[in-house]
């Protein structure tokens, strides 16, 4: 008989909210065809401001993908794709995606979405056809490869954009996280590509580019921004009154909502939210008996299993370079009335776009702030940007912090590479380890 | 006793730290520097005084690596980890890099943590080429280059100089180049793994002593006719050698390679630096127009197709299939094969993927592909032919 262990997760409530404005989001681009939208598939950064002020329909590949995963619906892509030729060892954002483009090109009819599938209302089968690309990725050169695929899968008829990234190694002796003369080239560089693309826009839609536009999703986001680091901040509270995974349900919002009002107004309900709990002593899991740290892109199948899998325990996932590291993180830098330099930077602050040396100086910051107990390394088996640097963080978190981790397997999108045992056995053995380090008085 | 030139060729592809140890002794204040694959301009470094070498995969199993990389990175970038784990990477004064694919930035990294004394430095080459200001970009980056060769040598590259280096390194080039060209002719003088030994040699010896080599082997080397062997291109394998082994087992299960895209093969030898125009401008363009001359799924450009280039080369050399060599987990091959097996399959062209892996490569399951593989070309073959 299966034994279901009480589940001891608190999940913030306004995410609910926060569900219902992506939803919102996917019926508007579903159906922007219809009202005369162009319709623009992008990876990598949040160009969405940019696309909202030039007056297309957004569509985040990544996103995409991830909502697939999360609805246990990226099957029919995931199969088109291996159909085609794509190597399950391939990044499965990447395949997932490509796999839509491959029904798209497919597809009987209108040739308007993925089709030939047999439930047409599924969400896979509602992906609009692009009518450009842009590609705005940073750190993985999987990303941008991508994109150049996509182009080829649609018979390089569909116009497509690339921004690059130098990716932020920190040569030069003054080179460290926002500073150096590297950091101050590659902001100026990509900025200056931001501006071309904006040209390349006026051209592809015809129209004048709203700069307005531009400034005012800027001012919102950067105040939604600036309120979800003050949320992100109050759960340095010991015990945690939200976690990683409330943080998790509100990356749609920030990562490709519109820049207006209520973005604002659903990042003030999280703060304010989450005060809340704090002036009333709610915790975010039962009984917190451990706090951890989450290293790794997001497993969008497991979600929700895996934040009742680590409350079972006691352990509280308090952060984790997913969500501290990443999403208009540093919103000090946002200039809503000069835009293009502070939207530069965040898309080269990708999580993924560091070396190493930056990458630890984050985390330990990240472990020290949050007093970390242990830190749970996701080894994302078809990212190879996230899970390079992990090997040394983890022995840098041993030697600098005295701070025990473990690995699990698993994928952002593809549940064939996930192992419950091992994951069970790896976080009662790490959780043991901190026992005992307690016991010694060593932590 | 003088060592013939092949053997003396074949020791320094399959013995880096030997050669390395030899030039060292021969020049007690030289630096060498090791490159990673696969677009660093090695014209610029020699230019600089310094030996150049393109870091090889040293083919020894992966043991202490194990433990800084994750076992789904490319075998190549999983022992570059071993390399640096075990010391073997100690060999370079210095480790320069230029590509960005994820995979070898992680090595690269692993280097730069554990190693502190040895200054890594890359240096992100533009990998979109499309872009109007690419050539910009690079010709910033190839100055970088510059500068920071120089700042490790102590010696300036002057135009005198790097105009030198780049004329010893397209000689090279040449001579190897009409190699492989007569092998895309009909020649079978040269075995697949005999002209990789020649390539690897050529990534890590000093151009003029290689080329010097070179010329005696090709002195020693009789030519032969093709004979009725089902003739194979040999396509992909990024950054690295495949191994020996398999290169000999493709020949010896009835198909004969008659060309070839392989980092250590044609690809290296793909495009020459321009000798007319101002020598840092020739550095840029050479980098630029390379991926043009034979492209690389590592890059981004539009009108660059790795599938029409392959067709083209099937018709000049007559081969009657590809074989896909393409390491395990090196995520650009894997991105653009289907885009390649879809355009040789509307040619008609017979194809086979193999997947290699650093380690334990299953040699009799490939031995039976290959023989599959021969037997379908066979088949197809016209009765007189
Ligand atoms: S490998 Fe990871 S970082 Fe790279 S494109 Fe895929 S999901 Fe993004
Ligand atoms: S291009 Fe392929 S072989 Fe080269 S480092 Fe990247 S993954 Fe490895």
């Amino acid at each position: 008989m299966t034994v279901t262990a009480p589940d001891r997760t608190n999940r913030l409530a306004i995410t609910r909210a926060g569900g219902q404005l992506i939803t919102d989001y996917w019926e508007k681009l579903f159906t922007a065809r219809d009202e005369g939208k162009q319709i623009v598939w992008y990876n990598g950064g949040a160009l969405n401001p940019i696309f909202q002020a030039a007056g297309v329909a957004w569509c985040h590949g990544e996103a995409f993908s991830a909502r697939l995963a999360a609805q246990q619906m990226e099957g029919p892509a995931q199969l088109a794709g291996a159909e085609y030729g794509y190597s399950s060892e391939l990044c499965s954002y990447s395949r997932t995606h490509l796999g839509c483009s491959v029904l798209t090109v497919q597809g009987e009819g209108d040739g308007s979405g993925v089709v030939g599938m047999h439930d047409q209302k599924e969400l896979a089968a509602r992906l609009p056809r692009p009518d450009f690309f842009v590609n705005n990725y940073a750190g993985c050169s999987t990303g941008q490869q991508w994109d150049e695929v996509s182009y080829r899968v649609f018979g390089k008829e569909v116009p497509i954009f690339n921004v690059s990234h130098p990716f932020l190694w920190g040569n030069k002796p003054d080179a460290g996280y926002l500073k150096g003369e590297e950091w101050d080239a590659a902001s100026k560089y990509v900025a200056d590509q931001l501006r071309e693309l904006i040209s390349w826009l006026e051209f592809q839609t015809g129209r004048p580019f709203d700069w307005d536009a531009l400034s005012e999703s800027m001012f919102y986001i950067k105040q939604a921004a600036e309120l979800r680091r003050e949320g992100l901040d109050l759960c340095k509270q010991k015990p945690a009154p939200a976690t990683f995974w409330d943080w998790i349900a509100s990356v749609a919002p920030i990562n490709f909502l519109p820049g207006d009002q209520a973005l604002v107004d659903y990042f003030a309900g999280v703060r304010d939210e989450i005060q809340g709990r704090i002036d009333t002593g709610v915790q975010a899991v039962e009984g917190e008996k451990y706090r951890i740290y989450f290293d790794g892109i997001m497993n969008w199948n497991k979600l929700g299993f895996l934040s009742r899998k680590f409350a079972e325990h006691g352990a509280s996932v308090v952060a984790g370079r997913y969500i501290q590291n990443a999403f208009w993180q540093e919103p000090q830098l946002l200039n809503p009335s000069d835009p293009l330099l502070g939207m530069a930077q965040h898309y080269l602050l990708c999580p993924t776009n560091h070396g190493t040396r930056t990458l630890d100086h984050l985390t330990l910051k990240d472990c020290a702030d949050y007093q970390v107990d242990g830190i749970a390394f996701h080894s994302t088996r078809t990212c190879r940007a996230f899970t390079g640097p992990q090997r040394l963080l983890a022995a840098s978190a041993e030697k600098n912090l005295g701070i025990p981790s473990m690995f699990f397997e698993g994928d952002v999108a593809d549940a064939s590479f996930y192992k419950d045992e091992i994951l069970e056995s790896r976080l009662a053995a790490m959780l043991e380890v901190i026992d005992v380090r307690r016991e010694r008085g060593s932590m | 006793m003088t060592v013939p030139a092949m053997e003396r060729l074949v020791r320094a592809a399959r013995d880096t730290r030997g050669y390395v140890a030899a030039w060292r002794a021969a020049h007690p204040d030289g630096k060498v520097l090791g490159v990673m694959p696969m677009n660093f301009p090695r014209e610029l470094a020699h230019a600089a005084g310094l030996l150049p070498v393109i870091v090889p995969d040293d083919q020894e199993p992966v043991t202490e690596g194990r433990a800084l990389l994750p076992e789904f990175y490319c075998g190549f970038t999983r022992n570059l980890a071993d390399q640096v784990a075990t010391g073997r990477l100690d060999l370079y004064d210095a480790v320069f890099m230029a590509d960005h694919c994820i995979q070898l930035v992680g090595a690269a990294d692993v280097a730069r943590q554990l190693q502190p004394e040895t200054p890594v430095f890359f240096g992100m080459l533009a990998t979109s080429l499309s872009d109007a200001w690419a050539g910009q970009k690079v010709a910033e980056m190839m100055n970088t280059f510059r500068e920071e060769v120089e700042a490790l040598s102590g010696s300036k590259v002057t135009d005198e100089s790097l105009r030198a280096s780049i004329a010893a390194y397209n000689a090279d080039r040449r001579a190897l180049r009409q190699i492989f060209d007569e092998r895309t002719a009909g020649s079978t003088a040269w075995a697949p793994t005999e002209l990789q030994d020649l390539v690897a040699s050529a990534m890590v010896m000093d151009p003029v002593e290689h080329l010097a080599l070179l010329e005696l082997a090709r002195a020693e080397k009789v030519g032969q006719p093709r004979d009725e062997r089902v003739r194979v291109h040999l396509s992909g394998h990024m950054c690295h050698a495949p191994r020996r082994e398999l290169l000999q087992v493709i020949e010896d299960s009835g198909a004969l390679v008659v060309d070839d895209d392989l980092w250590t093969g044609r690809r290296f030898l793909s495009t020459d630096v321009d000798e007319v125009l101002e020598p840092m401008e020739a550095i840029g363009h050479w980098y630029t127009s390379r991926n043009g001359n034979l492209p690389c799924p590592t890059r981004v450009q539009h009108d660059a197709d790795w599938d029409t280039w392959l067709v083209e080369s099937t018709e000049r050399s007559g081969a009657e299939a590809v074989i896909h060599l393409m390491p395990k987990f090196c995520e650009p091959h894997m991105l653009l094969y289907p885009e390649l097996r879809k355009r040789l399959d509307a040619e008609g062209i017979a194809q086979l993927l193999i997947e290699t892996e650093h380690e334990g490569i299953p040699l009799e399951a490939f031995r039976t592909r290959v023989e599959a593989l021969v037997e379908r070309v066979l088949r197809k073959r016209p009765a007189y032919a």
